[in-house]
């Protein structure tokens, strides 16, 4: 298999959770399309491993999941507080600061 | 995960199958990609994420990686998306009509820069690296040729640079490592990353005090009330509760 495949694969997955992240709406989906992004960066880091013999691109992976499930936790506690203090998940409500 | 079985087998060994089994993850990648952001209905967006994150983890056996292969599944499929579920759960916010209402120029506009940008990738990173020299593994490369010793890694190397080899590929580093890719990786992390996976440790640490923190209820004085109520007032309370319960019944 041609190694750009891979990176083909990696960045249509990128390009679909970007547009995930600027379709919808709802906070706790705007979280599943960037988990979706840091995933294909993830595969693309692993192929480049692959590609130039180096263990380099499996440690910055193992990195990016690690600061993944640090971001998620955090994340979510706070989607939990504001959906608490505004019973909406909407991240285009209207805001404090709209004057 | 009989599929990633094979993936594992497929990674190191014949080009046909490791073909076969591309194919077949990659499909299932962009198909639950694309329906983790258009489903509707939350719960069914997580469960298409954790196919999504499946099919991945196999594309990491392909590519000679079991170890992140296993704690791709271990930490993905395993922590992050139960923590997604338990929390749309928790909100019982399953169904999204957010969705519904989006613009039409804001689906083309969005749709637009993403293919822009998918565009410019491909260009760039996919284009060059499409020809026959870029297959890993090659059976040609392996044999050593009329005589000659087998390339190492570092020749391998220095014909990648010079685009004769546009992959060098990891079967001859893995097989130097005594436990394949988990002791290839552990190599590097503890020798000269060792500095970043503490800082590692030290962002969970500061992640996990960040939830509780975060997650400590508002309303505390309530709580305290409870807690600093007369053993005797309890005990009331609850032997009403309980006469409640029977006039019910």
């Amino acid at each position: 298999m041609p190694i750009g495949y891979y990176y083909a694969v990696a960045a249509i997955l990128f390009c679909t959770g970007l547009t995930g992240v600027m379709l919808r709406r709802n906070a706790i989906v705007l979280f599943m399309c960037v988990e979706l992004m840091l995933n294909s960066v993830n595969l693309t880091l692993v192929t480049a491993a692959r590609q130039w013999g180096n263990a380099d691109g499996h440690v910055f992976a193992f990195f990016v999941i690690v600061v993944a499930a640090a971001e998620v936790v955090v994340g979510l506690a706070l989607i939990v507080n504001i959906f608490f203090r505004r019973g909406t998940l909407d991240v285009d409500a209207p805001t404090l600061l709209r004057g | 995960m009989q599929v990633l079985l094979v993936a594992a087998e497929a990674g190191g060994t014949s080009q046909t199958a490791e073909q076969v089994m591309f194919w077949i993850l990659a499909v299932v990648a962009v198909g639950s990609a694309l329906a983790v952001i258009a489903m509707r209905n939350i719960i069914h967006a997580a469960l298409m994420l954790v196919l999504n994150l499946a099919a991945i983890a196999g594309m990491y056996l392909l590519l000679e990686t079991g170890f992140l292969g296993v704690v791709q599944v271990i930490v993905y499929a395993g922590a992050i998306v139960v923590l997604f579920l338990f929390v749309i759960m928790l909100l019982g916010v399953d169904r999204d009509d957010l969705l519904a209402d989006v613009k039409m120029w804001h689906r083309l506009g969005a749709g637009g820069l993403a293919v822009l940008v998918l565009a410019g990738t491909m260009w760039a990173f996919v284009g060059p690296y499409t020809s026959d020299a870029s297959r890993c593994n090659r059976p040609q490369e392996a044999a050593p040729a009329e005589g000659e010793p087998a390339l190492t890694a570092e020749e391998l190397l220095e014909r990648a640079s010079s685009h004769d080899v546009a992959c060098v590929g990891l079967e001859g580093a893995l097989a130097e490592q005594p436990n394949g890719s988990v002791s290839f990786v552990a190599d590097r992390l503890f020798n000269r990353y060792t500095f970043a996976f503490e800082l590692a440790g030290l962002l969970l640490t500061v992640a996990t005090i960040g939830a509780i923190v975060l997650g400590r209820r508002k309303d505390r004085d309530e709580d305290l009330a409870l807690l600093v109520e007369p053993a005797g007032a309890g005990a009331d309370r609850s032997g009403q509760a309980r006469g409640d319960e029977r006039e019910d019944l």
